[in-house]
Formats: C-alpha cells, structure tokens, sequence
C-alpha cells in the first residue's frame, strides 16, 4: 500500500467488485469511489490489472478448427441423408 | 372480459432475412446458418464438454433442433441467442452424464487474499506483456484446461461472457437465471482462472 494508514476492508469491499468495474456495470457514484481507491493502493491495482488480464486471455483464446467428419455430418444432415 | 396478455417485444435480427427465406421453404438455404455457426458453437461445445465427440454431437444435436423448431421462431430473442440456449442445454444435459467437473459452489472467500502482504507490489510479467508475447498454443490449452475444471454453472457463464461475448443480460437469458447471478458467478469464475494462470506461470 502507498499509505500506512490503509484501509484493507475497503480493498476487501473493492476485490469484491472488480468485474463489475472492468464490465462498466456499476453506477457512477461506485465507480469513481473504486477509481479513486485503485489509483492509490498499488495491491488493488494489481488485483485489477491481473483480472483484466484473465479477461483479455479469455477473449482471445485459439479458436479449434471444425472437424471434416463434422462438417459432413452437417451437410448430410441438411440434405436429409442418413449420418456417415 | 379477460385481457389479452401483452406481446412479447421483437428483437431486430441480422439472420431474420436467411430465416425467413427458410421458413418460406427454401430448406436447402438452412446450409448458410450451419457455416455462419458451426465453428462457433462447435469451440463453445468444446470449452463446456472437453471431448471433441460430445462437442461434435451438440453441434449437431443443436442444428436439428434448430431445423426442427425454426418455423416457430418468434423473434422474442436473436436468433444468435436461441441458438445458445439450445446449445447451453445440449452441453449441460451432455455433462450431467459424465463426472468430469464435480458441481460443487466456488467461494468468493477462497480468493480474498488474507494478507495483504500476499499480493505483489508490482504487477506479474504474465500481465504486464504484450498478450500476443504470452497467448501460444500452451496457454491456450492450459487455459480451455482450466475452465473445464470450473464446476459447470460458473464454467457456462464464463464461456458465454467472456470468450463468446454475450452481455450480462443475454446471459440471463440465454440461462434463464437472474443478471445478479450471471455476475456473481462470472466474477468468481474470473477469479479462479486468475488463480489458475498465477500458478501456470509461476512453474
């Protein structure tokens, strides 16, 4: 923490909704109460940024390639065929 | 006189045009949704079930139920939207058959941190790279690892937020649960992958 005198129950309360806050879910008064609070306590700031990370990695997980057999199974299916 | 019940709000639909030219009897068109969804849903199929043969049969299981009930197809929600509700039934009857992931609740107390000297004063490499320097085939792997090993009604709502896009509220409703839950769960969802990548890169 950047002051001694720091408040853990508040990163507690923070830590609590930090997706709400990555999400833009919360209302205005809550956010910048966060805001405020994360821009000066460095441990809720990396909290913030490594469940942001989580998030992005989530987002651009490598997507897998249709099988074949799927795809025929597809096709068969729309042209009324019976399954391979 | 007993009131008619109020009609259901129409949602607009960019598939709305293939879908009505379907219902009109061109069936052969029915093609065009598979390719637009099929590897889609096939990745969502494999995120929730872990084996590509129970993915591949609730990709297919999902088209014909879709074949089956499109002319019924109301436009209450997108098309995209029904599609998932399909799908997220098929993959969760698929994985009550099966003890891959035992359905227990997550804790949001298991990660509050309890001291605070446990969280670093400086942020991780793994979160402070470029994501195209970290994200290889490994971590993807590890990752589609790891959230497979999210009990399944945090697992589905991870999927469904965070890798396929939908909003809180298309969550909720593709679920049929409340938007609070759909937060909560993702939220703890979140943190158990955070856990999970802390321990990755810390091997």
């Amino acid at each position: 923490m950047r002051e001694n005198n720091h408040d853990h129950k508040k990163c507690i309360s923070i830590f609590k909704r930090l997706s709400e806050y990555l999400d833009g879910e919360l209302d205005a008064k809550a956010y910048e109460e966060m805001r405020v609070h994360i821009k000066e306590c460095v441990k809720c700031e990396v909290c913030l940024e490594t469940l942001r990370r989580t998030v992005a990695l989530c987002r651009n997980i490598k997507m897998q390639r249709v099988p074949d057999r799927l795809k025929e199974r597809l096709k068969s299916m729309v042209h009324g065929s019976p399954n391979p | 006189m007993m009131k008619k019940p109020p009609e259901r709000k129409k949602v607009s639909d960019e598939d709305a045009g293939l879908i009505n030219a379907i219902n009109s009897g061109r069936k052969s068109l029915f093609h065009d949704l598979v390719i637009k969804y099929e590897q889609k849903l096939y990745n969502f199929g494999l995120k929730m079930c872990g084996e590509t043969r129970d993915a591949e049969d609730m990709v297919q299981e999902t088209f014909l139920n879709v074949y089956r009930y499109l002319s019924d197809f109301r436009y209450e929600a997108s098309f995209k939207n029904w599609l998932y509700r399909i799908a997220s039934s098929a993959c969760i009857k698929k994985r009550r058959k099966s003890k891959f992931a035992p359905q227990k609740d997550i804790s949001l107390e298991d990660f509050i941190p309890d001291d605070k000297n446990n969280i670093p004063d400086s942020l991780p490499s793994w979160a402070s790279e470029p994501l195209e320097k970290i994200l290889n085939d490994e971590l993807s792997d590890n990752m589609s690892e790891a959230i497979l090993s999210l009990p399944e009604k945090y697992r589905v709502v991870l999927v469904l937020r965070d890798i396929e896009g939908f909003s809180t509220e298309e969550t909720a409703r593709i679920l049929n649960i409340k938007p609070a839950s759909v937060k909560v769960r993702l939220h703890r969802a979140r943190l158990f992958l955070k856990d999970k990548l802390k321990g990755y890169f810390s091997e």
